[in-house]
């Protein structure tokens, strides 16, 4: 049994001083600032690149087409039909237009395809928006000019979209959001991920420190090795969950602020348009931010915690073991891999996050931490589920403790002495 | 009366029999030293007493109580390979150290306060050790050996990377606290240092105690049969005599252990012969040649293994 009076000085040590250090005030801020532009930049991106404005001569020598167009899209397509063939060349050579589209009544036929003359920039997704117009405005006018059943004609005309509702177990209905959850998953996950590499390397780097330090000699000559690793592991993990409860808490807060503040800075109608057609229909006059169950938040640290007790153990093990920062490359590697391996599998498991592929990997207790956090918000994971990979993870952290609490007792007493794995299973086995 | 007493001590890593069935005790009120090369299992010894590794086999008793947690409070130990916390503050890396020695937080306040102003180091208490000079970091390294006043103090190599200065405070140190009936174990691999203070020794080489008692004992049972000399003159004949061994040799001086029962006469007939003589003198072996002779080409004397 250790003893509590010493574990709880060392507690008390290896929290205090971190919590008080530079280092963590500073990434306490900086983490989520760096999320936040990691985040905003596509977003950025598509609302920069959504006002690029491009125009487009249209040529109509059916008189029909170009009035559809203009309902379309008025700012891009604009009417030069006085304007000869050699004009409008010119004109797209010296960038007044971005390019031009002649219309001819064989086109409305179908007998040919109209042909976009353009100064090749806009990209791919400008080039599908032109075609989408020209596919609209030119069905319509055949569906106009077919005489065909009003009937009919409304079936052409209606936009069919896919609402979707999620009916929660207690019956409620629920707005879901689907693409929301999926990335609040990711990004989830890739916390839990960045959290597990750094807390792992502090406890690294503190059980290094000691070392080379030569202080864990007069610090063993009071306390047990392990109770010493076990305050230091505790003391560390304790300042994790401190930063993800005010990380949570900020979140939590900006959730709820970010919708008022949103509708204050950027005006009902910004938002109208970034909703874009759905939006319109319902009128929303404010941007609807998904709500995000608590029991997440809970799992969220829950999975972190353990998450980081398995991997600190490893990683304790490691500092325990070299007696340099460079040396610990080689040492490192292997830990990293399952991390790697689980980051990797992430996209698979967001997208399908209740097939086997998911539930099997998920439930493997070195990649629970990263992949059941990335399940969670997206799909109802079963409670047996979350159960079992507790137990699963609780066990392996039992396991590689006591594997890396025999690796520590002789590593740290071992000074200038190469550590190659063969070397520490030795270790392993001293008494 | 035994304060540290070890019996059959063994202890291997893998296939290298670092301590090979050691016994000792340690009387209280005493300067012991545990003696010998480097490698010789010393430090792995004092880990032991220390509770820092565990004997394979074989026990260890301080104060008649074999050792664990409590015990590890009746010590001060100061190891070879000295460190602090570089980025904590001197006081509360003195705080930390002797609380975790079973001082509460009132107790260690004032013994380090004490241990502080008596260092002339009364305004080091908010200092990093970061910003301490090398000598500044040993003063505050020893406040957190001694502050929990322990009975026993071990220090493991306590003079190397000394300057003379702290050198010579330190053995006033030692000797002082001996004087106030403390215990004192160091372990040294210089043998002159043990000769200076040492009360009792355990002379270790290739993981076996080979000699141990009481230093004069020791020194006593080898008799006078070693020679200083001290001659001016052209020392080379030094290198013709025979069935002798010359320890501290120096153009004016040498110090001539005889083996083989050899006329020491015969010796100085010789010298006069080739050098002007100031001084012959028998005297009692130095530790150097008691540790050449015990572990090297004579052999061990019997009596002194139990």
């Amino acid at each position: 049994m250790p003893d509590l009076r010493k574990l709880s000085l060392i507690f008390k040590r290896e929290y205090l001083t971190r919590l008080r250090s530079k280092t963590f005030i500073i990434s306490t801020i900086l983490v989520p600032l760096a999320f936040i532009l990691i985040i905003s930049i596509p977003i950025g991106i598509q609302l920069l690149s959504s006002g690029s404005h491009k125009t487009i001569a249209i040529v109509d020598q059916t008189g029909t087409i170009y009035p559809r167009l203009k309902k379309i899209n008025a700012d891009r397509y604009k009417d030069f039909s006085e304007f000869s063939d050699q004009k409008l060349r010119d004109m797209v050579m010296q960038g007044k237009i971005d390019g031009y589209i002649r219309f001819t009544g064989n086109m409305i036929n179908g007998k040919s395809t109209p042909e976009l003359i353009y100064s090749g920039g806009g990209g791919l997704s400008f080039l599908n928006n032109v075609k989408g117009d020209i596919r609209e405005a030119v069905r319509d006018e055949r569906i106009e000019r077919a005489k065909i059943s009003p009937e009919i004609r409304n079936i052409f005309e209606e936009n069919i979209n896919l609402a979707t509702r999620k009916l929660t177990k207690e019956g409620k209905e629920e707005e879901a959001n689907a693409a929301f959850y999926s990335a609040f998953g990711t990004i989830m996950a890739f916390i839990i991920y960045i959290a597990m590499f750094s807390y792992g390397a502090i406890i690294m780097r503190g059980v290094m420190e000691e070392k080379t330090n030569r202080i864990v000699e007069v610090i063993t000559s009071s306390v047990k090795p392990f109770e010493l690793l076990i305050g230091k592991v505790l003391g560390v993990g304790a300042l994790g969950l401190s930063q993800f409860l005010i990380w949570i808490g900020a979140t939590i807060g900006l959730l709820a602020g970010i919708s008022p503040i949103a509708t204050m800075i950027l005006g009902p109608e910004m938002l109208q348009n970034m909703a874009g057609s759905q939006a319109t229909a319902r009128q929303v006059p404010a941007l609807q931010v998904p709500s995000v169950d608590p029991i997440i938040w809970v799992y969220l640290v829950l999975y972190f915690l353990l998450g980081y007790l398995i991997y600190s153990s490893l990683f304790a093990a490691v500092g325990a073991a070299v007696d340099s920062e460079s040396e610990t490359q080689q040492l490192v590697f292997p830990i990293t891999i399952p991390i790697i391996i689980s980051i990797m599998l992430m996209p698979q498991v967001a997208n399908a996050p209740d097939s086997t592929l998911a539930v099997v990997s998920s439930l493997i207790p070195l990649f629970s931490p990263i992949l059941m956090v990335a399940r969670i918000p997206i799909t109802d994971v079963p409670f047996w589920q979350i159960g079992l990979s507790f137990l699963l993870m609780a066990g392996t952290f039992a396991g590689l403790m006591a594997l890396s609490a025999k690796i520590y007792r002789v590593g740290i007493l071992m000074y200038g002495k190469k550590a190659s794995f063969k070397e520490i299973i030795k270790w392993v086995r001293y008494r | 009366m035994a304060i540290i007493d070890l019996e059959h001590v063994k202890k291997s890593f893998g296939n290298t029999n670092a301590v090979n069935d050691v016994s000792f005790s340690v009387n209280h009120g005493r300067i012991f030293g545990l003696l010998g090369p480097n490698g010789a299992g010393k430090t792995t010894t004092i880990r032991m007493i220390n509770d820092i590794l565990v004997p394979d086999s074989g026990h260890i008793t301080i104060k008649g109580q074999l050792v664990g947690p409590k015990t590890q409070r009746y010590i001060g130990y100061m190891p070879e390979e000295r460190g602090l916390y570089k980025k904590m503050r001197v006081g509360e890396q003195l705080l930390y150290l002797s609380q975790l020695k079973g001082l509460t937080y009132g107790e260690a306040k004032k013994s380090i306060k004490y241990w502080l102003d008596r260092f002339d180091a009364g305004d080091w208490y908010s200092k990093e050790i970061n910003e301490l000079s090398k000598g500044m970091s040993q003063k505050v390294q020893f406040i957190a050996t001694i502050a929990h006043d322990p009975d026993i103090y071990i220090f493991d190599e306590p003079f190397s990377g000394l300057d003379p200065i702290n050198s010579e405070m330190l053995k006033e140190i030692i000797i002082e606290l001996r004087n106030k009936g403390k215990t004192i174990l160091f372990s040294t691999h210089r043998m002159e240092q043990v000769e200076q203070m040492c009360d009792d020794l355990c002379l270790f080489n290739k993981g076996k105690a080979v000699l141990k008692g009481e230093l004069r004992d020791i020194k006593r049972s080898y008799g006078k049969n070693t020679i200083n000399m001290e001659f001016r003159g052209d020392a080379q004949f030094l290198d013709q005599l025979e069935d002798v061994r010359i320890n501290n040799r120096s153009t004016n001086f040498a110090e001539i252990r005889v083996l083989n029962g050899q006329d020491e006469q015969q010796i100085l007939r010789k010298a006069l012969d080739h050098v002007q003589i100031h001084k012959f003198e028998f005297v009692e072996p130095s530790l150097t040649e008691i540790f050449i002779s015990v572990v090297g080409e004579d052999n061990i004397n019997p009596k002194e293994l139990a």
